[in-house]
Formats: C-alpha cells, structure tokens, sequence
C-alpha cells in the first residue's frame, strides 16, 4: 500500500486538475455570459470550452505517463518478490494482471479524492475571488455532469499506465530470484530499434500535424484540434525516446557540475542507468514542459489580444478583465501538473539511493564521510532537475507557441504570425522551484543514505 | 601508565571486546570478551565456521562497526570514542578494505577506483607515492586494463584492482574479507600469493578473514574464532593441519 501512495497522489491530482478546471471553465462561462456588453462572448465561452477541454487531455494524459513510470519504477523495484513468484509457479501474465488489478484500485481511490480535493479547490479559488470582488457573485454550479469524464478518464487511464508500466514483469526470470536485477546500460538502450523507430516515427507523424494545426490556425481556431493530437503524438515519441534522448542532455549538465569526488560520482550514478534516471527526469520534463507551454500560450494570448484590442478596440472592448482572469487561473492551475512532476521525482530518486545500498556502503568502508554522500546524492538531484528544467523551458515554448498559434491565428484582427513569449516571471518560478525540488528531492534520500552501515558493503548475498 | 599497541609491534588491537545484537531474551552475542592484537608487518588470517564472530571482530577493527564494550586502536589510536567523521577519515587515510565481491565503484573506471581513496581525501597523489601506485599497476598486469569498468573485468582482475586500491594508500593495516569466497581456485591462489607478497616483500599488514583452511595457509599467524572467543592461536600452517585442527575443534564442541 505504501508504494502507491505516489501513485495515489498523482492519480488524485491528475482528478482534482480535470474537475477544477471543469468547475472554473464552468464558471467563466456564467461569468461572461452575464458580462454586459460581450459581443463576442458566444465565440469566447466556445473557445474557453475548448481550450478547458484541451487542458484535461494534457492533465489526464501527464498523469498517465506518470503513473506508467511510477509502476516501472514499483515493478524495478520488486523484481527479486516477482522472481520469487516466478521460481514457484505462478505464470508471468497472472503477475502483471494482479499489477493491473492494483493500478484499477489506485485509479479508483484517486479518482474519488481528486473529486473532493478538486471541488474544495475551486470552491476556495471562487469563494476568494468573489470576497476579493474580482469576480461578480454569481450562481456558480460545481458539479456539471461533465465532471465524470475526467474522473472516469483517471480511472481508465490509471488502469492502463498500471498494465503498460508493468511490461517489465514479463521480462523478469524466475534466476533473479537468486542475484541482484540489473537494469540496462546506455548502450543497449541505443540499439533498441524498435522501439526508438516508433519513438521517431511518433515525432515525425506529430511534427506534421503541429504543422498542419499552425497552417490551418491562420484560418480556423480549430486548428488547434490537429495540433493538439500532434502535441500528444510528438510528446508521446519524446517520452518514449526518453532513455535515448535524455542522457545526453544529462552529460552536458553533469559537466558543468565541476570536481571533486563527490560531483564525479553523481555524473556517473545520473548517467549509468538510463532507463532510470530518464524515468526519474521525465516526470520533470513534463511538468516544465506543461508550466512553460501553459505560461507561452498564455503569454502569447495577451499579446495577440492587446495587439487586437489595438486594430479593433470597439470588438475587444472590456477583455483586460478577462485577459487577467484567464492568466491568473492558468497560473494557479500550473501548480498541479508541478506537483504531479515533484512526486514523481522524489520517488524516483528515492528509489535510486534504496537500490544502491551496498554501493554506498562500499563507499562509506573507502572513507566516504557523511557529508561528502550527502553532497553526492544533493549533486545527483540537482544534474536530474537541471537538465529536467532545461529540456523542459525549450519544449514547453515550443509547444506553447504552437498551441496559440493554432488556436489563435486566426483571431480577428490579431497579428497572424505569433512571436513566443517567454515570461520572465516563468523563468524566475521554474529556476526556484527547480532549486526547491533538488533539495526537497533529496531529503529522503540523503537521510536513508547517510544511515547505511560501511557494515554492508562487506555483506555477500 | 599503558603500553601502546606500536611499542609492542601491534599495528591494531583489541581488549575485552564484546559484542551483541538485540536485548532481553532475544539478545545474541557475537563477540565475547576478546583480546587480540595483529603484529606489524604480518599477515594474519581470522578463521572460523559461520556464525564464529570473525567478521564481525574485522567490521570492529576496521571501525567499520562500534562495540558493545572493550577498547579498540590502530596503530596508536584509540578509535572507541571517534565520531563518525574522525572514523571515516581514518578509515579513508590508514585503512585498506578488499571485499569478497562488489569491491569497486561500478560507474568508476580501474584508474578512478584505485585512486578513489585519494579523491575522497581531496589530493592527488605525492610523487613518491605515484610511483608506488604505478609499480603496482604494472606488477599486477593492470597497466592495459586503467580505462576499463569493472564489469569488463573478471573476478581476479576486480580483485587485483581491490588490492591496489587497498595498498596505494600504504594503510597502517589492509583489511580482507572473504577475498577469495567468490573465486576459482587458480586465480584465487594468485590473490593470495598478492597478498602474502605484500606482507612479506613491502612489509605491509594484513588481515584476512576467512573460511577456507586453503587461503588461511598462505598466512603467517592464524587466530580461530568459535561462538564469539579465540580458541586457538598458531604460527604459519598448512591446509591440512588447519583442516584437522577445524574438524577436531567441531568434533569437541
């Protein structure tokens, strides 16, 4: 039960994202229908569902490729129980459908504490907003039957990262009963053709179709549609290239680590299991892809709205509110997907020292002192979160821009053709909540790490 | 006024050591009021069945383990009341460690496992001492082998590299566990030659723990350990004497 608990947390978070954003969508769409004066607020509570809409995929989505990693990281982490099953019978399939089977009960309570945790979200957010006269009062519903969609969708898509996260039970041989599990090096992750092929052909297919959705958005704010599913598809080839695509960015990082016995060791523990540190990262990746997407989009929107209000100010007349509102609430909503990626993280990292425990004993034997492990493992987070941050900051703008280029292109009397906008307050937020991540993401670890015995490293097995 | 353990040729001792797990009922005691000393320049292996104690009176030595009560030194320094920090340093600047398998950093080539201790420590090696390191690359055939991981090696190369590391530092005492538990007898009789030639030829001490009346042969003095007390004490062996001596002690007891 303890290992789900992130599992948990990442399913109910993925829930209380899709049913706030719902209730919030819900309640820009009473407040501007009751806005005197919006001409165009037929086409903005149209647009404002789709892009609620587009928001609980990415949401529903980033949970799922979380909570798939999660249970890879679980299954690594039980391959001497599994092995153990193995040696005395029990078949491969009937292992990873009781895997499943977990995964269907941690959707399932996710699913029904995301409702609860979503709804007192909202409730707060509005509640607040009203008190503080930002909003009119009005009779905001939360509970829109559209709700269980994605509480339904958390469930499913829970159930579905289980059985894909645990394929790895399939590979596990009754032998590893006996000895440690190994996970596979760089180099034979490289040469994985098949599935490197599909992760390219995911990019390619998905590139064409952010194309497609950028060309079609100078006519049509449906062109959001294509590059929405070429986002996915794009994002999903990255992900599962991951292993491929991800180390190098980690070198280049742990280079600039600088000296010392400590910082070396961290570069090479960051480097030496790439399916690993790529699983520990790409929870990372996501989050500051979907924060800088999400802050890009946003960006861009104002700028193209203030460069509308500017050619056609009698159409746009009374949208700085709105412009504001939006901004605020997709900030706020940020947070979720952040916190989705720091769970995921943390436990990664976390499982990492727990495997290593005769290396580090070894380490303490050869007169490694408390500090120095302690430095190591902070080193280690940090090369994680840089290069997490980093891939993240240059996906996300790329994504964001797209996303708004399709959406808003063709926006009555906007500009076009959208420069990204980078926010600087974005900036400022990643690189502290990075600096925040590294340390939180290494206090469980350093303190498990720092209680191991020199004793072990002389243990045979 | 004590004698110190250097005045009397002792590079590490122990007095009324005792050593036990748990409390009540359930309490286990591994070592029980054990006093010995290992001689300078000496190879000394630490005999006895399973469960006898030995590794556990090597873990105290080493400072690797604290003990229930009793009195621990290295070279002249008592280590019983050392902090954590203070241990790890000593352990880092006066003791060698080679352990029966997982001996080397994974992620860290040959060379950057046999100067770890010198990295740990923040320096590199005095010229007088690369030399040292250097003779002992090339002695143990090592030279063409410095880039490589130690998976790419085989268990008597992992080993010969776990001696360097050990050795290179010149430790007051190299301590050795099980080094041959997980290797063929020809290349195991290889490592212990290593060893026994340290000892003899560079004057080096060590300790070795171990089962095997055959690696226990090679040494020049063999403490027996049996349910947490030395029962016996005896200069160089051969296998077969060791073997009997075993046989007759479980015959007894």
């Amino acid at each position: 039960m303890r290992e789900h608990a992130p599992s948990i947390l990442v399913a109910t978070l993925s829930a209380a994202f899709g049913v706030s954003l719902l209730q919030v969508t819900g309640a820009l769409a009473t407040m501007i229908s009751s806005a005197p004066g919006m001409s165009e607020s037929g086409m903005v509570a149209f647009m404002l569902s789709l892009v609620g809409g587009v928001f609980i995929v990415i949401a529903v989505y980033v949970g799922a490729i979380v909570t798939a990693n999660t249970f890879a990281t679980i299954i690594a982490g039980r391959t001497r129980t599994i092995a153990l099953m193995r040696l005395i019978g029990a078949t491969a399939s009937s292992q990873r459908r009781a895997v499943a089977r977990e995964g269907l009960l941690v959707g399932v309570a996710g699913s029904v504490l995301g409702f609860v945790v979503g709804t007192a979200v909202t409730f707060a957010l509005i509640s607040l907003a009203v008190a503080t006269d930002f909003v009119p009062d009005l009779a905001y519903g939360y509970l829109p039957p559209v709700i269980a969609l994605p509480l339904l969708a958390v469930v499913l898509t829970t159930w579905l990262a289980s059985w894909i996260g645990s394929r790895r039970v399939l590979d596990v041989s009754p032998i590893q009963a006996t000895g440690g599990a190994q996970e596979m090096r760089h180099e034979v992750v490289a040469g994985r053709r098949g599935r490197n092929a599909t992760a390219i052909t995911l990019i390619a297919i998905g590139l064409g179709l952010l194309a497609l959705g950028i060309v079609a958005g100078f006519a049509t704010p449906l062109g959001v549609l294509p590059g929405l599913v070429g986002g996915i598809l794009s994002f999903s080839g990255l992900v599962l290239g991951a292993p491929f695509f991800l180390p190098p960015a980690l070198r280049l990082v742990g280079k600039a680590l600088g000296r010392g016995a400590a910082s070396r060791l961290a570069a090479e523990n960051a480097m030496r299991y790439p399916e690993r540190s790529s699983r520990t990262m790409i929870g990372l990746v996501i989050g500051v892809t979907l924060v800088t997407t999400f802050a890009v989009a946003a960006g861009s929107y104002q700028e193209i709205l203030t460069q509308a209000r500017l050619a056609e100010p009698e159409v746009y007349a009374g949208t700085e509110q709105l412009v504001t509102v939006t901004v605020g609430v997709f900030s706020a909503l940020l947070g979720f997907s952040a916190l989705i990626a720091a769970v995921g993280m943390v436990n990664n990292l976390s499982l990492s020292v727990l495997q290593r425990t005769r290396e580090l004993g070894l380490l303490r034997a050869l007169g490694f002192t408390n500090s120095q492990l302690r430095v190591m493992v902070v080193a280690e987070s940090a090369q994680l979160t840089v290069a997490a941050v980093l891939v993240g900051l240059a996906l996300g703008t790329f994504y964001g821009w797209a996303g708004a280029q399709s959406l808003l292109g063709s926006m009555y009397g906007g500009p076009g053709l959208i420069v990204p906008v980078l926010p600087l307050w974005l900036i400022g937020t990643v690189v502290a909540a990075a600096a925040l991540l590294t340390v939180a993401a290494s206090i469980t670890p350093t303190r498990r790490a720092t209680r191991i015995s020199p004793v072990v490293a002389s243990a045979v097995d | 006024m004590e004698i110190s353990p250097g005045d009397i040729g002792l590079v590490a001792r122990v007095t009324q050591l005792t050593k036990s797990y748990g409390g009540g009922s359930t309490m286990v005691t591994a070592l029980d009021d054990v006093s010995v000393g290992i001689r300078r320049g000496q190879f000394t292996a630490i005999m006895g069945p399973s469960g006898s104690g030995k590794s556990t009176l090597m873990h105290i030595m080493a400072g690797l383990d604290a003990s229930t009560s009793g009195r621990v030194w290295i070279g002249d320094t008592e280590i019983t009341s050392l902090g954590d920090t203070e241990l790890t340093k000593l352990r880092r600047r006066r003791v060698g460690f080679v352990f029966q398998s997982f001996n080397l950093v994974p992620t860290l080539d040959v060379e950057g496992n046999i100067l770890l201790p010198f990295e740990l420590d923040g320096r590199v090696p005095t010229a007088e001492e690369r030399v040292w390191i250097d003779h002992l690359i090339d002695t143990l055939g090592l030279r063409p082998r410095l880039r490589h991981r130690p998976h790419e090696l085989s268990g008597g190369q992992q080993q010969r590299v776990a001696i360097v590391r050990a050795l290179g530092s010149r430790p007051d005492l190299v301590f050795a566990d099980e080094p041959t538990g997980n290797l063929d007898s020809r290349t195991g009789r290889e490592v212990l030659t290593l060893l026994a030639t340290a000892a003899s030829a560079y004057g080096q001490s060590i300790a070795m723990v171990t089962h095997d009346p055959v690696a226990a042969s090679f040494a020049e003095r063999i403490v027996f350990l049996a349910d947490g007390r030395i029962v016996e004490d005896r200069g160089r062996s051969t296998a077969a004497e060791i073997s009997q001596f075993m046989l007759g002690m479980e015959g007894v007891l």
